[in-house]
């Protein structure tokens, strides 16, 4: 019997990050090919949080609508802690995102006391909570008005260095690496054992429990891992604007994040990614050009949901198989 | 300071009634095709919107009582025959999505139309004025609402209860698949179901422009109400829906007196507290 030749020991590791590889080549030109870094950014971090529903949503079978208010939390967190706590950059991120995880948690654990639509609904119900929380306690959130004045913190440690991050440049690679680090973690949790067990719950819960597995805690899990990854995406996009407003808890941003992994592709790591891409591209191009694009987002919804469910990322799956398939000769 | 909390709480009635009719609406389309309307507050912003310019043409409110909701029905059975029938029996992601890309386009088009600046409607001339009962004075078009609703929605409960499209509808809830075995065409009923509901919605915004002024957003806002409303009074039951409204708009209206800014954080926190202590909802049947 023949033996398989194991792959060169470099060959193996390029073959197994050759995804991650590409998606920070592809994101390390963005900011020079864009017209504007600032719209490089947008489309990092909300591709980050698209990703991270994506885990929610495509890998694991929870649905939610309170994206928003695990994003607005961590970007009202940072940015409260930012005003006045203290100007360390790596605390005010710690702050928001655990504040958003914290809230994840909780809403993950009323959310899964039902399932089906009902748990959605009460995800929507809980989000809707959350905006009028920060809408009427204008005291602490700014209210409509928003929290102005936030300082952007450089890198450092005192004594030790200091980067300045005040440019735009070399904020968009600061948040590079976090972004980076937070795709190659979700990639490794979907391919882990526990990715798989998520999958199972996607595909058959009754199945899931009777195999034994707590599903309900896989679920509050992913939650939370949702809230996270999230929460980091809000964190550093209020350090990159520098500003905290009601419109980041609204149920908007929640319904963009949703048209991002519809758009691109559910259950696949690239599809969000393309699908923040193109959202955020169209809506900065759309809203220039006409004040009710909305219109032509809400008509995606129902095109993609009837035409292309598998989003342009399952389009491209196709045509690649296609491709391959007259390649061979059949 | 107690007649200032009885007529509070008969405003908290009357705002009630109207989360009641949308509830209801919210409940059947839910509990028996399945689908989480995400579009349920369009209708009722539609059917301000409708209303205001039916009363401009016509300058009658009773036009609009009958007219609007039968428009706001032909654009929802319209609307199930062309897409909403496409996703029956699917991933109810899918059905939230679309419905929900609906709403957003819906709300879009009514920008378009009206323009982004709210409206405001006059409370119709025959209804204005005032009736004291005890020292307190009750506004003639509150009573009104009150009693028109209240008619409305036994009228739905005899139906509901009594007739043969409502026990079509119960045991649809109960078994959809039995009852089309039975040789019902359920088709047809679903397209009638979706279309009562959006008459009742779109009713309902006819009879809450007066109350609250008509603006864009206002099926948004409304939206997330009814859902909290359904989930206090439970999934899929008329009674639920009866009683979670009311909870809502006395809730509401009371902490209004006590605490203005927290009058509708009021809302998504008995939701949370129903959900823990009894997570089907007061009147709800099934998990």
């Amino acid at each position: 019997m023949p033996t398989r030749t194991e792959p060169a020991p470099l060959n193996r590791w390029w073959q197994s990050h050759r995804s991650v590889a590409l998606l920070a080549g592809l994101f390390a030109v963005f900011p020079f090919v864009l017209p504007y870094t600032a719209l490089a950014n947008e489309i990092m971090l909300f591709a980050l949080a698209a990703v991270a529903f994506d885990l929610c949503l495509g890998y694991s079978g929870v649905m939610m609508f309170c994206q928003a208010s695990f994003f607005g939390t961590a970007v009202y967190a940072t940015a409260l802690t930012l005003l006045h706590l203290t100007s360390n950059l790596f605390a005010a991120m710690v702050v928001g995102v655990l504040a958003a995880s914290l809230l994840a948690l909780v809403v993950g654990f009323m959310a899964t006391q039902r399932s089906g639509s009902y748990s959605v609904l009460l995800t929507l119900a809980f989000a809707e909570m959350i905006y009028f929380i920060a809408f009427q306690w204008s005291g602490l959130t700014g209210g409509d008005n928003g929290l102005t004045g936030i300082k952007r913190p450089n890198l450092e440690i005192p004594g030790l260095f200091s980067i300045s991050l005040q440019s735009s440049l070399a904020y968009y690679f600061f948040s590079f690496v976090f972004f980076i680090a937070a795709f190659y973690t979700i990639r490794r949790i979907t391919l882990s054992p526990f990715g798989k067990v998520l999958m199972a719950v996607r595909e058959n819960e009754q199945r899931a429990q009777a195999i034994g597995y707590n599903t309900r805690r896989y679920k509050m899990a992913v939650f939370v891992i949702g809230g996270f990854f999230m929460g980091l995406a809000g964190s550093l996009y209020c350090m990159y604007i520098c500003f905290a407003h009601i419109h980041f808890v609204h149920f908007e941003i929640s319904g963009n994040i949703v048209m991002m992994v519809l758009t691109g592709g559910m259950g696949t790591l690239f599809g969000p990614v393309i699908g923040a891409f193109i959202i955020v591209l169209a809506s900065d191009l759309a809203s220039a050009l006409w004040d009710r694009w909305m219109l032509i987002m809400g008509a995606m919804f129902v095109f993609f949901v009837l035409f292309a469910r598998g989003g342009l990322w399952g389009l491209i799956e196709k045509l690649l198989r296609a491709k391959a398939a007259r390649g061979k000769g059949i | 300071m107690t007649d200032l909390i009885i007529a509070q709480a008969f405003n908290g009635l009357v705002l009630g009634m109207i989360y009641v009719l949308l509830a209801m609406g919210l409940s059947i389309v839910w509990g028996m095709m399945d689908i989480i309307n995400f579009a349920h507050g369009l209708f009722f912003a539609i059917g301000a919107y409708l209303a205001f310019t039916v009363a401009s043409w016509s300058g009658s409110f009773l036009v609009c009582l009958l007219a609007v909701p039968l428009a706001t029905a032909l654009i929802g059975m319209l609307l199930e025959v062309t897409l909403l029938r496409r996703l029956y029996g699917q991933n109810i992601l899918y059905q939230i999505l679309m419905t929900y890309g609906i709403a957003i386009a819906g709300r879009e088009l009514v920008i378009m139309l009206y323009g982004p600046v709210g409206k405001s409607f006059d409370q119709p001339e025959l209804l204005t004025g005032v009736i004291p009962i005890a020292g307190i004075f009750f506004p003639i078009y509150r009573i009104f609402v009150f009693g028109l609703t209240a008619l409305l929605t036994l009228g739905m409960w005899f139906v509901i209860e009594k007739t043969r499209w409502g026990s079509i509808i119960r045991a649809g809830t109960e078994n959809l698949k039995m009852v089309s075995c039975l040789g019902i065409n359920i088709s047809r009923v679903f397209t009638l179901t979706f279309g009562v509901a959006m008459a009742i919605a779109g009713l309902s915004g006819v009879l809450a422009a007066p109350m609250r002024g008509i603006e864009p957003f206002m099926g948004d806002l409304i939206l997330g109400i009814c859902f909290a409303t359904v989930v206090i009074g439970g999934m899929g039951s008329f009674a639920g829906a009866v009683v979670g409204g009311l909870i809502v708009g006395l809730s509401q209206s009371m902490v209004t007196l006590v605490m203005p800014s927290a009058s509708v954080i009021i809302i998504f926190m008995v939701m949370a507290a129903i959900l823990l202590i009894r997570p089907r909802g007061l009147m709800g049947i099934r998990d």
